[in-house]
C-alpha cells in the first residue's frame, strides 16, 4: 500500500497505553532521566 | 576521627567530601550499608559487630545503650527501653497501633505528638521524649557506627522505606535526620531497593525483562510487591500489606509451645510474669534462628518463672507443622498482590525473599511450591545464589546513594519529578509471527508493562528454505491454557513435570492428578507486516521495535548480518485523554 516502502504494511497502531510511575532508582532510570531532560533519544545517547 | 586530604580531582562544588550511606530502618532491626573502597556494597557491622542492629534504645542512670545491647534491656529495664517505633513517626497519636510495643515503653500523646516517658537522665522525674527524638538519637548511632567503620564522617544518606510511607511520614524521617546532619538524598521503596541489590550483581549485558514478586517479611509487618523490571528500570504492579504478619507471629507459636511445656511441668505459666514473658520471647526468637540454619534447636532461660530454669528441645519438623497456619498467611499475602495486579503465578519469573523471616527454610519452600519450578525463589533455602534476606534493603540503598552522591539536590528532584518517572507504559505485548511458523505463534519482542520509549532487538529462525519472509508485527495477550488430565490413565504421558509441585499434600495424590495450567502468548491484533527479500537458507531474521515516547512505533526487520532491511513505522494510537488511567 506505501509505496515508498513497498514491503512493509502498516496495518494498525497499538492499544492505548497505561500511564504509570516508572520508580526513579538505578543506573537505568539516571540514563533515562537524563534522556528525557535533555530531549534526547536512544541513537543519540548512545553516541555520546 | 581521620580526615582524608581530598583528592584535587574531585570537583570543586564543595570542599567537604561527601560519603553516602545506606540505611534500613525498620521497626525491629536496622542495618548501614556503604560502598567499600574497593568499590563493592558493605553492609557495616556496628562496634557490636552486629549488622542486623536492633532498632532499640534503652535507658540506665542516664546512660543510653542500643541495639542488642538495649535489647537486653526488654527483660529488666522494659518500661525504660523504648522499642518498635519507627511506624509512629509522622502519625497521630489515634491513628497508631501500639500493640507491638506493650512489653516495652508505651507509647502516648505528648504535645499533639506521640512520645515514650522514659528516665533518659539521671533525674528522678522522666521525660516525655517524642518518637522523633527517639529516630534523631537511633539514627545518631547509625551514623556513628558507619563514621567509626570507616574513617569518614557520613554527609547524606539514602533511606529504605516501606511501599506505603506516607508524605507525612517522609517528612518526619528527613527532620530526624536533619537533627542528625545527615542529609536524606532520597527515600527509595524497599522492594526496589532489594532489587537493586540483586540486579547490581549482573555484570555484563543489559538487564532482563522479567516479573518480580518481591516479598519483605519483617519483624511485625509484611509487605509484598510486584514489580515489572524492564532493561533495568522498575515499575511497580501493586502492592499488599499484612500490619499482623511476621516475625513475631512466629515468636509467639514457639513462646505458646515451650510455654505449655513449663506449664506442664513446673504448673506455671511464665506468660504471665511480665519478665518470664520478656525472657520467653527472647529466646524464642533466638530458637526460632536457629531452627533456620539447623534442624534442631535448644531453648535455654535461667530463671524463667517461680525461681525455675528451663532448657527444652525442638526440632524443624515440629516447628513446622506448630507454624503451618502462619506460614500459609505469608502465601496468602503473595496471593493477594497477584490478585490486584490480575497476575498469575506463571507470570512471575522471579521472587526476591527480603526481610529476617525470609531465612525461614519452609516459607522460602512453600513459595516455590506455589509458583512452580519455573520461577526463582531468591532465599537461602531455595537459592544457592541467594543473598542474605537481611541485607538487602541497606545494600540497595547504598548502591543508589553511590550512584547520586554527587548530585546537586536540584538535579535529584527535577529527575524524580511526575513530569519525568510518570509515563506511557504498554498495554499488550508487541510479538512477532515469521512466515513458516504456525499461525498462533508468538514471539515477544517487547512485553507488557514496559516504559516508553523502550527498544529491543530478537533475532528468530526463518523457514528452513529461506527465500521471502514474512515478518508480520502484533499485539499479543497471554492466556493460560488449562489441560485437563487423561482420566484414569495410569502412565504419565508427555508431562513436562510442571504439576507435581502445587504444595498441596493431602491424601488425594494417587488418586487425581491436577490439571496442567501452562501460559501461552497468542497475537490478536496485527500491527504491520514487513517482508524480508530472498533470505538465505537457514538464515535468521533480525527485528527491532522501537516504541517512541508518543507511542508510535518503528520496526527494522533484516536478515541477520544482511545490509538494509525493511523499515517502517505506525502511527500513535487514538488519544484517550482525561479520564483514562
Amino acid at each position: 500500500s506505501d509505496e515508498k516502502t513497498p514491503n512493509f504494511k502498516s496495518i494498525g497502531s497499538l492499544s492505548p497505553a497505561i500511564d504509570r510511575k516508572i520508580e526513579p532508582f538505578g543506573a537505568a532510570f539516571l540514563a533515562h532521566a537524563r534522556r528525557q531532560r535533555h530531549g534526547r533519544t536512544f541513537s543519540e545517547d548512545d553516541r555520546i | 576521627m581521620r580526615e582524608e586530604t581530598s583528592d584535587p580531582t574531585a570537583g570543586t562544588t564543595s570542599t567537604t567530601q561527601q560519603y553516602a550511606i545506606g540505611i534500613s530502618f525498620g521497626n525491629s532491626y536496622s542495618s548501614i550499608a556503604h560502598i567499600s573502597g574497593e568499590g563493592k556494597v558493605e553492609v557495616i557491622a556496628n562496634e557490636e559487630g552486629d549488622r542486623q542492629i536492633p532498632s532499640i534504645l534503652s535507658y540506665i542512670d542516664g546512660e543510653e545503650y542500643h541495639g542488642t545491647q538495649a535489647k537486653s534491656q526488654l527483660i529488666r529495664n522494659s518500661k525504660n527501653t523504648v522499642a518498635y517505633f519507627r511506624d509512629y513517626l509522622g502519625k497521630d497519636y489515634k491513628s497508631i497501633d501500639p500493640t507491638p510495643a506493650q512489653n516495652s515503653a508505651h507509647p502516648l500523646e505528648a504535645n499533639g505528638t506521640v512520645a515514650f516517658s522514659v528516665h533518659d537522665t539521671e533525674s528522678e522525674t522522666p521525660n516525655n521524649v517524642s518518637v522523633s527524638e527517639i529516630a534523631t538519637r537511633h539514627l545518631t548511632r547509625l551514623k556513628n557506627s558507619a563514621s567509626d567503620f570507616s574513617g569518614k564522617t557520613v554527609t547524606s544518606a539514602v533511606l529504605a522505606i516501606t511501599t506505603d510511607t506516607s508524605d507525612e511520614q517522609k517528612a518526619a524521617l528527613t527532620a530526624a535526620a536533619v537533627n542528625t546532619n545527615v542529609e536524606i538524598l532520597q527515600f527509595i521503596p524497599e522492594p526496589i531497593a532489594a532489587l537493586l541489590a540483586y540486579d547490581s550483581r549482573a555484570t555484563d549485558g543489559p538487564i532482563s525483562d522479567k516479573l518480580v514478586v518481591v516479598c519483605d517479611f519483617g519483624g511485625n509487618r509484611s509487605d509484598v510487591a510486584i514489580i515489572a523490571s524492564r532493561g533495568g528500570m522498575y515499575s511497580v504492579l501493586s502492592t499488599a500489606h499484612d500490619y499482623d504478619l511476621g516475625g513475631s507471629q512466629l515468636d509467639t507459636v514457639l513462646m505458646d509451645y515451650f510455654a505449655k511445656e513449663f506449664e506442664k511441668k513446673h504448673k506455671s505459666d511464665p506468660r504471665k510474669d511480665p519478665r518470664g514473658l520478656a525472657k520467653l520471647r527472647l529466646e524464642s526468637e533466638s530458637v526460632k534462628k536457629t531452627l533456620s540454619q539447623s534442624a534442631t534447636a535448644t531453648f535455654s532461660v535461667e530463671s524463667l518463672a517461680d525461681g525455675i530454669d528451663f532448657r527444652s528441645t525442638i526440632n524443624r519438623t515440629r516447628y513446622d507443622l506448630l507454624a503451618s497456619k502462619t506460614f500459609a498467611r505469608f502465601t496468602a499475602l503473595i496471593e493477594e498482590c497477584l490478585r490486584k495486579a490480575e497476575l498469575d503465578v506463571l507470570d512471575i519469573d522471579e521472587v526476591v525473599m527480603a526481610g529476617g523471616t525470609s531465612h525461614t527454610p519452609r516459607i522460602a519452600n512453600n513459595i516455590q511450591s506455589l509458583f512452580g519450578e519455573n520461577t526463582t525463589v531468591l532465599a537461602p533455602a531455595t537459592s544457592t545464589s541467594a543473598l542474605n534476606p537481611s541485607e538487602l534493603s541497606a545494600r540497595g540503598a547504598a548502591l543508589q546513594a553511590n550512584l547520586i552522591q554527587e548530585f546537586e539536590k536540584e538535579d535529584i528532584e527535577q529527575s524524580t519529578h511526575e513530569m519525568i518517572t510518570v509515563t506511557p507504559h504498554l498495554s499488550s505485548a508487541i510479538g512477532v509471527v515469521v512466515s513458516g511458523q504456525p499461525e498462533d505463534s508468538f514471539t515477544t519482542v517487547i512485553p507488557p508493562a514496559t516504559a516508553a520509549p523502550a527498544r529491543r532487538t530478537i533475532t528468530i529462525s526463518a523457514p528452513k528454505d529461506g527465500g521471502d519472509v514474512l515478518v508480520r508485527v502484533v499485539e499479543g495477550e497471554r492466556e493460560i491454557e488449562v489441560t485437563q488430565p487423561e482420566p484414569k490413565a495410569p502412565k504419565e504421558n508427555g508431562t513436562k513435570g510442571e504439576d507435581d509441585s502445587d504444595g498441596d499434600d493431602d491424601d488425594s495424590e494417587e488418586e487425581e492428578e491436577e490439571p496442567t495450567r501452562s501460559k501461552v502468548w497468542r497475537s490478536k491484533r496485527t500491527l504491520a507486516e514487513a517482508v524480508v527479500r530472498g533470505v538465505k537458507k537457514g538464515g535468521k531474521v533480525e527485528v527491532t521495535v522501537h516504541v517512541d515516547a508518543d507511542m508510535s512505533v518503528a520496526v527494522t526487520a533484516r536478515e541477520k548480518g544482511g545490509k538494509g532491511g525493511v523499515r517502517g513505522t505506525l502511527g500513535k494510537p487514538a488519544v484517550q485523554e482525561n479520564g483514562h488511567a
